[in-house]
């Protein structure tokens, strides 16, 4: 059975999707990256690995190997670490966050038009039109309203993560929180707290400020209509999914898989536009010992800061050179 | 004067202007001024341009205060700085504040900020070169043959790029043109090497394409010309198969100061969407938008340093125009805080809409 491998490494979490020739999701894994990609990238494969070890309904019954059935035809790689994940794995496509959220949209909600995604440091607005792309935005500089910030905020009041969102329902009025930037955000909330408003009203309010914020930073001038897709780590918060519908007075719909659509749709654009043969460099790489490393090219002034990794000591790839001397040089 | 420099002969830096400053070197050179050229912009330089300067200001104002830094500890002792006429924005107090934060960290320079109306640009360069009248008219000459010349390649590149057939080889052939170019200080050299180096040019085996997706860069001057500021916008995105298209650069300037009636047919175009100025280039944007859109174009990119006043003010009606018009827009406000990943994320993406738009409108 021919599968495809979708790898989105992100700041905060590391998302796998596996998905077969249908398009059906087999595997989705997301765990924190814990500001290691490698590591999380080597830990990613070594579940996958048990996965196919475990469930594999196409095991050999003589040779008992598994991965019989399941065939790594293609991997495609998204997130921030794209292009590291692409070098670690040997991947067939390095595709933006953008777009490959787009197209995992595009394959669960065929009739979306705008889709909010929110990870653990960005955030973006995507567009669409008949399933295609036409406008895009990211925060560029402001990283208020971020999984990190909310992160952040349910640590200092001390209710855990996963509570967060059903703490903010149970809030009848919430405050207003100033929420510009994340700085005046928590002062003005400890200032909340201090003058004896109720936790859930102060953290029904920050959600609130927080859509806001995402409204009037990141998709200022955009042309917002539904249906509404709301995507990444941020949106398994229910407050933040009820604050969105408030302030956009629209419905809000969080998809199945909401987590991991940027890695099920590098996956499916890695099945679209595969090349004859996965350059896939195989499982047996979570094993392996592999180190980044950077030097400045002194060949001319314009100084390039090339990045090269090594497995087992072997340099498998350089990048980050403008004039492709280095980037260009052929590794197996 | 510097202790390590007691002559008062004056030794040059300028500011750093992308692929331009070759052209300004040769016309101090010329002028038989000793020259420390800036240095190129890295990270480094940004980093220390940026703490020495106000931070609420431009970003221009940082990067090339951060160029000067090196050559000035290479022994420059006079900075040449130009304020611009006319155009009501911040740019005219980059050489006051800079020669004031130089100052102020101990450097101890002789900083000519002069206007650029050709009597202030004349009466400044006599001063301090005391070279003739014929052979100022000269040096002028042989600038502004450098100059064309450097914005020709640049065209040309960005017709060649996305259609070489070995990849970088436009670039590979730029880098060695521009480096030799900055070697020929004598006139009747120019004229052999500029044939020789069209000719190079001329001959990169391009995929015979007529048409392709084409993106207009449009925004403010500094930043759409200098490659290492814009993070290398035209290269990336010609590598990517996208015709950039570029109107803004020193002739484009230099016309309208000497022409001002270019400025007029401006405003009339743009009638519909402001009706005065707003400093800078700021009108200029809107109008390439709009050409850009008449043309056909696929996508439109404009590029502004944070804080970039007149910029800011029209971003609001570039957004406007691309809700109207429909054509992909993207944004960039670039300065020392930004990363080059990010960057390169909302690039990759662009390109995709923009070659979704391309391929929707032709079937």
């Amino acid at each position: 059975m021919k599968c495809y491998l979708g790898i989105d490494v992100g700041s905060i979490s590391t998302k796998f999707v596996l998905i077969d020739e249908e398009n059906r999701i087999l595997f989705a894994s997301y765990f924190r990256t814990e500001g290691n990609p490698i590591e999380a990238i080597k830990k990613g494969l070594r579940e996958l690995k048990d996965f196919i070890k475990t469930h594999n309904p196409g095991v050999d019954p003589h040779t008992k190997d598994y991965g019989v059935g399941v065939e790594i035809a293609g991997v495609g790689t998204t997130g921030s670490a794209r292009y590291l994940a692409g070098v670690v794995t040997g991947a067939d496509l390095i595709k933006n966050e953008i777009s490959a959220h787009a197209k995992g949209v595009i394959h669960s909600i065929p009739e979306a038009r705008t889709v909010i995604e929110i990870g653990g440091q960005d955030s973006k607005i995507i567009i669409l039109e008949n399933g295609v792309v036409v406008d895009f935005a990211m925060n560029l500089i402001c990283a208020a309203g971020t999984g990190s910030f909310l992160d952040a905020q349910a640590f200092r009041i001390g209710v855990p993560i996963e509570k967060f969102g059903e703490i903010a329902l149970t809030s009848k009025n919430p405050v207003i929180v100033a929420s510009r930037c994340t700085v005046f955000a928590e002062s003005d909330m400890i200032h909340k707290q201090q003058i004896g408003h109720s936790r859930e009203d102060i953290i029904a309010g920050l959600c609130q400020g927080l859509a806001r914020n995402f409204l009037n930073n990141v998709a200022k001038g955009k042309n917002i209509k539904p249906p509404i897709v709301f995507l990444g780590g941020v949106s398994e918060n229910l407050g933040m999914r009820r604050a969105f519908a408030d302030v956009l007075g629209e419905k809000v719909i969080v998809p199945e898989h909401n987590t991991v659509l940027g890695a099920f749709g590098v996956a499916i654009l890695v099945k679209k536009n595969l090349p004859g043969k996965t350059k896939f460099r195989g499982f047996e790489i979570s094993d392996r010992d592999i180190k980044c490393t950077s030097f400045i090219c002194r060949g001319c002034p314009n100084l390039c800061e090339v990045i090269e990794a090594r497995i087992e000591q072997k340099v498998v790839a350089r990048w980050n050179d403008r004039c492709g001397k280095y980037s260009n040089l052929k590794y197996d | 004067m510097d202790a390590t420099h007691p002559s008062p002969k004056p030794i040059i830096t300028f500011a750093r202007w992308g692929n331009y400053t070759i052209a300004f070197k040769t016309l101090f050179e010329q002028l038989g001024l000793e020259v420390i050229p800036p240095e190129k912009t890295t990270s480094q330089a940004i980093a220390e341009g940026a703490r020495m300067a106000p931070e609420m200001f431009c970003f221009p104002m940082k990067v090339t205060l951060g160029n000067y830094l090196p050559a000035l500890k290479k022994g420059a002792n006079t900075i040449f700085m130009v304020q611009n006429v006319g155009g009501s924005c911040r740019q005219r107090y980059y050489g006051a504040i800079q020669e004031t934060v130089l100052k102020e960290a101990g450097h101890q320079i002789n900083f000519l900020d002069f206007r650029a109306t050709p009597k202030d640009v004349y009466r400044t360069i006599k001063e301090i070169s005391g070279a003739s009248f014929w052979q100022i008219i000269k040096a002028a000459l042989f600038f502004f043959k450098k100059l064309r010349f450097i914005e020709k390649i640049e065209k040309m590149a960005q017709y060649s790029r996305p259609r070489e057939v070995e990849k970088g080889e436009t670039d590979r052939l730029l880098t060695e043109i521009f480096s030799e170019l900055e070697k020929i200080n004598k006139e009747k050299d120019f004229l052999g090497f500029k044939k020789a180096a069209l000719k190079k040019l001329r001959e990169i085996k391009i995929e015979k394409k007529e048409n392709l997706p084409k993106v207009g860069l449009i925004g403010e001057i500094y930043t759409v010309c200098d490659p290492t500021v814009n993070f290398e916008v035209e290269r990336k995105l010609g590598l990517e198969g996208i015709e950039v298209h570029r109107e803004m650069d020193i002739t484009y300037h230099l016309k309208k100061l000497i022409f001002p009636w270019k400025d007029w047919i401006i405003q009339r175009k743009i009638n519909p969407y402001l009706r005065s100025t707003v400093g800078g280039h700021g009108r200029d944007a809107i109008y390439e938008m709009l050409h850009y859109i008449k043309e056909d174009f696929d996508g439109i990119i404009h590029l502004l340093p944070a804080f970039c006043m007149p910029e800011i003010s029209v971003r609001p009606i570039l957004e406007k125009i691309h809700q109207e018009s429909g054509i992909p827009f993207l944004s960039l406000s670039l300065d020392e805080q930004v990363a080059e990943a990010g960057i390169n994320t909302r690039l990759e993406a662009f390109v995709d809409v923009v070659r979704n738009h391309y391929q929707n409108k032709n079937h």
